[in-house]
């Protein structure tokens, strides 16, 4: 540890005392979730709450993973998620580059255009992009929804990738540029290392945001067998009765592989730009 | 760092890649269009709905074990897929489909949205197309029929149907002193006067839409329009619909009924309030047996016919139609499925697993050989539907919007009503 | 190589406040950084931009839903109509009223948050975990959870009134506007924590060490080295985040829905849940996209002020 925090046994206490009080009330509703999936129907929105599920059960999860094609659901929400995941960051980096690092006419005025694709509510764009989508053959197709999520995504990972690229001190660039490198050089060998943690950002953003959406796939997925997740956890709220207990179950699965790859990636966040250096 | 690196690279360049090529294989055009005109060919019809009712499987099991199989049996040359749709999202997934030129070939909807996207184009006008529909529409109850009509043709038939009726407990029944459901206007404003004081709320109801309170101003004389949709002015804002909802308002403002009706989505539910005994009565409909016996398999509900007023007991019509999308291009296949679905095959295999039939003749022998349905049969035969016109919804937001300050007592039932009937009046006009 | 740019990195960022911006020859118009930007600008206008414009389109009339159907051109109509529509007028200022509420929180706790997590220890993760849980929940579940919380017999009411006595217990918090959106912009502080904290550990990540302990060297305290050193390091993601928050606050739809559905009697409706109503209940879509049109115009202005904020503060501009 640094000389920052060695000093201080108090602050360090307080430190743990104050994360932990906050840590139990962000983790209280998730607990509560797991616990109504261990719940039957019958005691799922019992008032008071219950937190331990007295009588407990598994059948929700049973019913879960054994009805509908649920493990089919999970496949194609893993390839779409991964796929628009991994083109998106490449993609938008390298916009956010351009962006960061060069003066070209039209910036200002394309900057502006890629942050207005932020403001605009997804749901209005969504008759537009089904007729185009009909005219590309990208209806129901995994393809379809992979194209539109990466699409979608620009914007938000573009901004937040510029911002953290303008912060890398431009000083680097200029020694590898006099060593002769190029821009790609640069960009991939110098700009992307130093980011890992916006990248990890980034990443974890837009998997969770592939991950979990629900209108798009709704509107262009139609064959059964091309549904993802968030459509089959959807399915089991009915018009007149919803049974929690399997919507709490699915969504408890559905939440695994987000966490997993935010435990991957967030280990990325103690390799910033300093650490190597500052620890010997 | 840069070994992870280049495996990304790798990795997207082969994603694209597979991209692109599962891209190509996968954009071959349909041939639905070519198979329907030959005549020969099989055609494969696809059917929208949501029958899958939140997991519980009963319904869609049915339609994919036993209808659909008996159909393409007496039908060689048709199958049917049913895909089953989320119901909070199947009005949502109807109209980018038509914005796109995308819908099934049938497809089984709300009674409240046919004349809305009959209105706009969408769906094939069945008395225009089916020779036999004259027959088949006779066979139907009338005010389920009605959903289907909009601007002098029918845009499809009944699917199934339900209403709601009064459901009240033992124990609520004991704490007023009463020994029967409370039968009139009359009794029910006995019956709060005797649970003053217990705790219990006399009746509770989730919101002032025309599901709602309509029920209560049919009953107690009142009406929304008149007969042909011309006119809400002086139906709505009648002295009897007034004196109707201002039972419920004198009530409301008694503590006789909790502001769950006003809106209070934190209030106990209906579903819930009722077994728990902390409301006397509520109206719902036949779907709450199967959610009762999960939630509280103590609890005894019973049913007995909305409180009678001027009017008599008039309760309202729900359920769903079928109808066919102009855009088929299976339109005789399709028929030939909404044929089926009238048939007593059809209505009662689904009353079995909840669906109330449509066609008389099933509604009675549904009603003899499951008497859980008898309340709800004998009230549909008075229940009205809702106006079947292009904006039923908007009516729906002008009578919450309008009613509320009227419970809460900031204006009068007379002006609240007086002001949905304009405008109302200004939407009947506009269709 | 990683070492030899770390060390390069070190050099370089004792001299931090020095201009930031690579400075290269003057030459004639490159072209580099249009291959950079066109795979990302192909796809983000052909999807996002050109549909953008359709929806415009469509807000400029009487649009028809059905495919090939003949709309009527309107012009402005649908933009009087928002003018006059009080409905509208409230929607707007519920979701004002939901940015203000729940950005700033979100922000505060965020990078405290953060701030507290950015040590290097066996317990962090498990830390940010925990702290990300709720931005990975699903909306629907913590909806439904937070309804349950703020219902007449709910958790809050039991809290407040049973335990700590500060009412009576009985606030129907879902039966009136303010109230209900109290609840509801609870939620959204709740599920946002973890995000904004997500970007401010990131960019704390970047703060210079060698700076940091520079400043105690100096004697300055904990607030100072925050607002020295700290700050001007994170300024960027910082207006990302406020510039982010403000916008999705505008955006509320979800919790509203689920929690209120606008009620009762319309008075939680917000921007996005009347716009949805007027586009996929009536089908109404020239108002409802009139309506997001509007919404983008005022989001759009507000972000352009607050960037141009951020940056006349700053100090790594170009």
């Amino acid at each position: 540890m640094s000389t920052l925090h060695r000093t201080r046994p108090m602050a360090a206490v307080l430190r743990h005392v104050l994360l932990t009080v906050g840590a139990a009330i962000m983790l209280t509703p998730f607990v509560y979730m797991v616990s109504t999936s261990f719940k039957s129907q019958a005691y799922v929105l019992a008032i008071p709450p219950q937190f331990v599920p007295d009588p407990a059960t598994v059948d929700n999860y049973v019913q879960v993973l054994t009805t509908q094609s649920f493990a089919a659901y999970f496949r194609n929400s893993v390839v779409v998620s991964t796929t628009a995941t991994v083109i998106s960051v490449l993609l938008s980096s390298m916009m956010a580059y351009a962006f960061a690092r060069f003066r070209f006419p039209g910036r200002e005025v394309l900057f502006r255009l890629v942050l207005l694709g932020l403001m605009v509510p997804a749901m209005m764009l969504i008759i537009p992009q089904f007729i185009l989508a009909k005219q590309l053959a990208l209806i129901d197709s995994l393809q379809g929804l992979i194209v539109f999520y990466v699409a979608a995504s620009i914007s938000l990972n573009t901004f937040l990738l510029r911002g953290f690229f303008a912060s890398i001190p431009a000083e680097l660039e200029d020694a590898m540029q006099v060593d002769g490198a190029n821009a790609w050089t640069r960009y991939w060998r110098l700009v992307l290392p130093l980011s890992t943690p916006a990248l990890a950002t980034t990443t974890i953003f837009t998997f969770l945001a592939t991950w979990d959406e629900f209108a798009w796939a709704l509107t262009i997925i139609n064959d059964p067998g091309k549904r993802t997740l968030p459509l089959a956890i959807q399915l089991f709220q009915g018009q007149n009765a919803t049974q929690w207990g399997l919507v709490f179950a699915a969504s408890v699965v559905a939440v695994l592989p987000v966490i997993l790859v935010f435990l991957i990636f967030q280990r990325y966040f103690v390799q910033g730009l300093t650490s190597g250096a500052v620890k010997g | 760092m840069k070994r992870s690196l280049t495996a990304l690279t790798v990795t997207a360049v082969v994603a694209a890649a597979a991209l692109t090529l599962t891209g190509c294989s996968g954009s071959t055009p349909t041939e639905d269009a070519a198979g329907a005109t030959a005549g020969t060919d099989p055609v494969a019809l696809t059917m929208w709905g949501t029958y899958g009712n939140g997991g519980n499987t009963a319904q869609t099991d049915v339609l994919n074990d036993t209808l659909i199989p008996s159909f393409e049996a007496s039908h060689p040359g048709i199958t049917v897929e049913y895909v089953d749709i989320p119901y909070d999202s199947l009005k949502q997934k109807l109209t980018t489909g038509a914005a796109a030129g995308e819908l099934p070939d049938l497809a089984r909807v709300d009674i409240g949205w046919v004349p809305q996207f009959a209105s706009l184009g969408v769906l094939a006008s069945l008395d225009e197309t089916m020779d036999d529909f004259t027959t088949l529409a006779d066979a139907t109850y009338p005010g389920s029929l009605a959903t289907n009509a909009w601007d002098g043709h029918y845009y499809g038939l009944p699917l199934d149907t339900n209403t709601r009726v009064l459901v009240t407990s033992q124990a609520a029944l004991d704490a007023a002193g009463m020994s029967a459901s409370p039968a009139t206007f009359d009794e029910l404003e006995t019956m709060a006067a005797n649970l003053e004081g217990t705790g219990i709320a006399l009746f509770a109801d989730s919101g002032l839409q025309g599901w709602n309170v309509l029920p209560w101003i049919w009953s107690g004389g009142g009406e929304i329009t008149d007969e042909g949709l011309t006119t809400s002015s002086g139906y709505l804002d009648s002295a009897a619909s007034v004196a109707a909802v201002q039972m419920l308002v004198d009530l409301y403002q008694a503590d006789a009924i909790p502001n769950l009706i006003t809106g209070n989505s934190g209030a106990t539910s209906t579903s819930d309030g009722l077994p728990s005994t902390q409301y006397a009565t509520i109206l719902d409909g036949p779907w709450m047996r199967d959610i009762w016996t999960g939630q509280y398999p103590d609890f005894t509900p019973i049913y007995a016919p909305v409180p009678a007023g001027d009017g008599g007991s008039v309760s309202v019509v729900g359920g769903e139609d079928i109808v066919i999308p102009a855009s088929s291009s299976n339109q005789d296949a399709a028929a030939e499925f909404v044929r089926f679905t009238q048939s007593d095959e059809f209505q009662l295999a689904m009353a079995q697993v909840g669906q109330m039939p449509v066609v008389e003749s099933a509604g009675s022998a549904a009603a003899q050989a499951d008497p859980f349905y008898e309340p709800f049969a004998t009230q549909l035969a008075t229940a009205k539907p809702r106006l079947a016109i292009p904006q039923s919804s908007e009516v729906d937001t002008i009578l919450s919007t309008e009613l509320t300050p009227a419970f809460d007592g900031s204006t009068t039932v007379q002006v609240a009503l007086t002001r949905a009937a304009e405008q109302i009046d200004a939407l009947l006009a506009s269709s | 190589m990683l070492d030899r740019t770390q060390s390069v990195a070190v050099r370089a960022t004792e001299s931090v406040s020095v201009a930031r911006t690579v400075r290269r020859p003057r030459r004639a118009i490159h072209v580099t950084p249009y291959l950079f930007l066109a795979p990302a600008l192909v796809l983000f206008c052909g999807l996002i931009v050109y549909p953008m414009m359709r929806a415009f389109q469509m807000s400029l009339y009487d649009w028809k839903v059905l495919a090939g159907a003949t709309s009527t051109f309107i012009g402005l109509d649908n933009y009087s109509r928002a003018m006059a529509d009080p409905t509208f007028w409230r929607g707007l200022a519920n979701s004002g009223f939901y940015m203000a509420l729940s950005v700033p929180p979100q922000i505060v706790i965020g990078l405290l948050i953060a701030m507290l997590l950015k040590a290097k220890s066996p317990a962090q993760p498990v830390y940010r975990v925990l702290f990300y849980l709720p931005v990975v929940t699903s909306w629907v579940v913590v909806s439904l959870l937070f309804k349950y919380l703020f219902a007449d017999n709910g958790l809050i009411n039991y809290v407040s009134g049973d335990l700590l006595h500060l009412g009576d217990g009985s606030t129907s918090w879902l039966s009136s506007r303010w109230t209900a959106l109290i609840a509801i912009c609870a939620l959204g502080v709740w599920k946002g924590i973890g995000w904004s904290m997500m970007i401010f550990l990131a960019a704390l990540q970047g703060v210079p060490k060698s700076l940091e302990e520079a400043a105690v060297m100096d004697g300055a305290n904990r607030w100072q080295r925050f607002r020295v050193v700290t700050l001007p390091a994170i300024r960027p993601a910082l207006a990302f985040v406020v510039v982010m928050l403000v916008i999705g606050g505008f955006n509320v739809f979800t919790s509203v829905l689920l929690m209120t559905a606008g009620g009762p009697g319309g008075q939680t409706e917000v921007l996005l849940t009347y716009m949805y109503r007027q586009a996929f209940t009536n089908l109404d879509f020239g108002y409802g996209s009139a309506i997001a049109v509007l919404l983008t115009v005022v989001v759009f202005v507000l972000s352009l002020v607050q960037m141009r904020l951020f940056k006349s503060g700053g100090e790594d501009e170009r």
